[in-house]
């Protein structure tokens, strides 16, 4: 709007009710705040049952830093980790959010959901009127939301929120939500994942998914295809202990399993990941995770058969287990 | 929140226990891993070599610096100073930061800085230890990754940055708060009862630690007894079966008002954290309120770089200093050591290789405990009992402040105060 314009309709509404000058105003100041940030994507980020582990591991991302990722990235109005904002002033900020940037804005979920007793077991704001649980704040935002984006395991699909014998009855995102949602699954995440998958949203859009909702572009292939170790598993030399340099597979390695690209992208300024420091990839990507790959260090055809969790055979005809991707992204 | 791990470790193979366990707690998980380690350190009578104690430390204590950097630059500043045009820092309140322009805009650039360097301290974590958070090589017997040159000599740079860091920008920068708002070293003092099980395990047997530990009840240290430890449900979401004693969630229980169970020593409340092991371990002489916490805690943080200095220096390169035995020997054992926010214990007993019960005492348990059976409250609720809120603009500012100082783990010990609520206040008034 022009300063001529705006004086224009001051003067139209000067002896009309105060309330329709304001009325008239407002549309056109929010277009004004959201003008300098047109390209940024604005984000609410909702920490459930979860460990906050995703969100450290977010604040290891490198290329872009952490810093970077707020200023050219993302608008995050609402993150309880990150925002200065506390109390009353708090909850405002995601409502004012989710009703200026309604349709608009993406939803990123760390953490379980609770579902037992409608959702009594996580609770993210409580006042006067009303609890606001986790479930409800799902529900709320994730239909209204762009973009769903589940970070980490629990997020995507419970994962160790929600292992045997799951007494707060946890799922993942997916489960409570009649929509698409984008998983980006880990235990943690890998930075590069999510940050990833955030750029693919900004610069082209919906990846791909594979068949778990999770972008193919990471976890289109298993831990086992590229692992640095292949050739010894090839050769059938298995390591006798952790600590060795040969295949981990005899020490519970859940790589043939796995869809992630671990081997080549690693970890932490992509220095290490799990089998280069001699120990099982313990498949966190995984739908089954943390169940499906118990007892960690006991090699795969013998897991969770030898052993009986919780006094009950865990399922390990999940999806994740008969899941074996076959297009190769890298 | 409530997510029930004892009950999830129940049944699962006790060798899990160090992985499972990360889990609780994302900004210290490295706490839980070591904890759960010595636990079968124990069950199986590892014998632990020197350099494995050695790697152990460093990669323990990178998580600490992690932890502490994060907490002072990502979550503490906000409080004390105005923060830049920024989303994240939408409704922030400012009613009482008191810096000048040059010093608030400054501090408030270390931002910045502090980003860069807390990611160095996880890196040099995942050089030995495969990732963060969550890390793979420091598990019982031992640890899985061999000490190379080519690594120590990544770890002795990434250390220095990080050392330089906290020398250039962390301590200036806590001095220059506490000179600021000095009235904070009086506002949220608790009772001076202190609880610590000592930090960084040396030994064969993890029997030696570094900085000792104690109970410090107003001038007496004693050893800690771990039978004189009490788990309190009265004011908690629980409920206890008269007849087998197991303790279940109650979410509705009358008169309960967190997740967070009490804890008790002999009866009693006590705090953990930096400031307990500064002040035992004689590096640190003051009192005991939300500036005194935050002090010692960038204190530690630089005793710590020197620390991890000293033990890059001492490991000698060669082969994973790893020795796991293969058969378990006790079907009990207790675990305990200072994690970042204070005490940590685990104890578990088994049958065979299973976990038949599995408990856990956070540190967050000791310094949020709610109101015990008679009546007393724990350090965080007693800092903030009494304190005077001058004006209504300042009611979640000093709460706040106060809180923090604490360095709350709103994970490992659920959401006890969520800043999303009112809870602050009801307990105030």
């Amino acid at each position: 709007m022009e300063k001529s314009d705006f004086l224009q309709l001051c003067r139209e509404y000067h002896s009309i009710d105060d309330y329709a000058l304001s009325a008239r105003i407002l549309p056109t100041v929010r277009e004004y705040i959201k003008q300098p940030n047109t390209s940024k994507m604005p984000v609410i980020w909702l920490e459930t049952s979860d460990s906050g582990d995703n969100n450290i591991a977010f604040m290891n991302t490198t290329y872009p830093y952490l810093n970077q990722v707020f200023s050219d990235m993302i608008n995050l109005f609402y993150s309880n980790t990150f925002m200065a904002a506390q109390g009353r002033d708090a909850l405002a900020l995601l409502e004012e959010t989710a009703t200026v940037y309604d349709g608009e804005f993406t939803l990123v979920v760390e953490g379980a959901i609770p579902t037992k007793d409608n959702g009594i077991y996580n609770i993210i704001a409580r006042t006067k009127y009303y609890n606001l649980t986790a479930l409800d704040a799902v529900t709320w935002l994730g239909t209204s939301a762009k973009y769903v984006v589940a970070i980490g395991t629990c997020a995507s699909f419970g994962g160790v929120s929600a292992a045997a014998p799951n007494i707060t009855q946890s799922v993942g995102v997916g489960k409570v939500l009649k929509r698409e949602v984008i998983n980006v699954s880990g235990c943690p995440v890998n930075p590069d994942w999510f940050v990833g998958t955030l750029a693919h949203l900004i610069m082209y859009g919906r990846p791909d998914l594979d068949e778990l909702g999770r972008p193919k572009l990471f976890y289109g292939s298993t831990v086992h295809q590229h692992c640095q170790r292949r050739s010894y598993f090839d050769k059938k030399d298995f390591a006798e202990r952790l600590g060795e340099i040969e295949c981990m597979f005899s020490q519970g390695c859940m790589g043939p399993r796995t869809g992630s690209d671990c081997p080549y992208r690693q970890w932490i300024n992509h220095v290490n990941w799990p089998v280069k420091a001699n120990t099982p990839c313990i498949g966190c990507t995984n739908d089954n995770f943390p169940d499906g790959s118990a007892p960690f260090f006991t090699p795969l055809p013998q897991k969770n058969q030898s052993k009986q969790v919780n006094n009950e055979q865990l399922s390990t005809t999940g999806k994740g287990e008969s899941y074996e991707p076959t297009e190769n992204s890298v | 929140m409530f997510r029930g791990f004892e009950y999830i470790m129940r049944g699962r193979n006790v060798a899990d226990a160090v992985y499972m366990t990360q889990r609780i707690c994302g900004i210290c998980s490295t706490a839980h891993g070591a904890v759960a380690s010595y636990l079968l350190d124990e069950l199986y009578d590892n014998d632990i070599e020197e350099n494995a104690q050695y790697l152990r430390n460093i990669m323990f204590a990178a998580d600490f610096l992690q932890n502490h950097i994060r907490h002072f630059y990502f979550f503490g500043l906000p409080d004390f100073v105005i923060m830049p045009e920024n989303l994240l820092f939408l409704n922030q309140n400012c009613f009482d930061c008191r810096l000048d322009a040059s010093d608030n805009r400054r501090l408030s650039s270390h931002y910045i800085e502090a980003v860069k360097v807390a990611q160095k301290c996880h890196q040099i974590l995942a050089l030995f230890g495969g990732k963060a958070p969550h890390q793979h090589s420091f598990v019982h017997g031992g640890v899985t990754v061999a000490p190379t040159a080519d690594l120590i000599n990544q770890a002795q740079f990434l250390m220095e940055d990080i050392q330089e860091f906290v020398k250039r920008y962390m301590l200036p920068d806590t001095e220059l708060l506490s000179h600021c708002y000095d009235d904070y070293f009086h506002i949220g003092e608790t009772p001076g009862c202190f609880l610590s099980f000592g930090l960084f395990h040396f030994g064969k047997k993890n029997e030696q630690v570094l900085w000792k530990g104690g109970v410090l009840d107003r001038g007496s240290l004693t050893q800690p007894r771990l039978d004189l430890i009490q788990k309190d449900i009265s004011k908690s979401w629980f409920e206890r079966d008269k007849e087998t004693g197991d303790v279940s969630p109650a979410p509705y229980k009358p008169g309960a008002y967190t997740w967070v169970k009490a804890v008790l020593y002999n009866g009693k409340h006590y705090e953990g954290g930096p400031l307990a092991r500064m002040i035992m371990n004689g590096y640190y002489k003051g009192g005991t309120s939300t500036m005194d916490r935050i002090v010692s805690r960038s204190l530690e943080t630089f005793l710590i770089t020197e620390l991890v200095k000293d033990w890059l220096n001492c490991l000698k390169p060669g082969a994973a200093p790893l020795k796991q035995k293969e058969q378990i020997v006790k079907n009990q054992a207790i675990s305990v050591t200072d994690a970042m926010r204070g005490p940590l214990l685990h104890s578990a007993s088994i049958k065979d290789d299973q976990v038949r019960k599995y408990d856990i005492i956070t540190p967050t348990a000791w310094n949020f405990s709610p109101k015990d059976l008679a009546g007393y409250r724990g350090p965080a609720e007693t800092a903030l009992i009494g304190t005077e809120i001058p004006s209504p603009e300042l009611k979640y500012v000093i709460p706040g402040r106060i809180i923090r100082s604490f360095d709350p783990c709103l994970s490992c010990a659920t959401h006890l105060l969520d800043y999303d609520t009112n809870n602050v206040e009801h307990i105030i008034y």
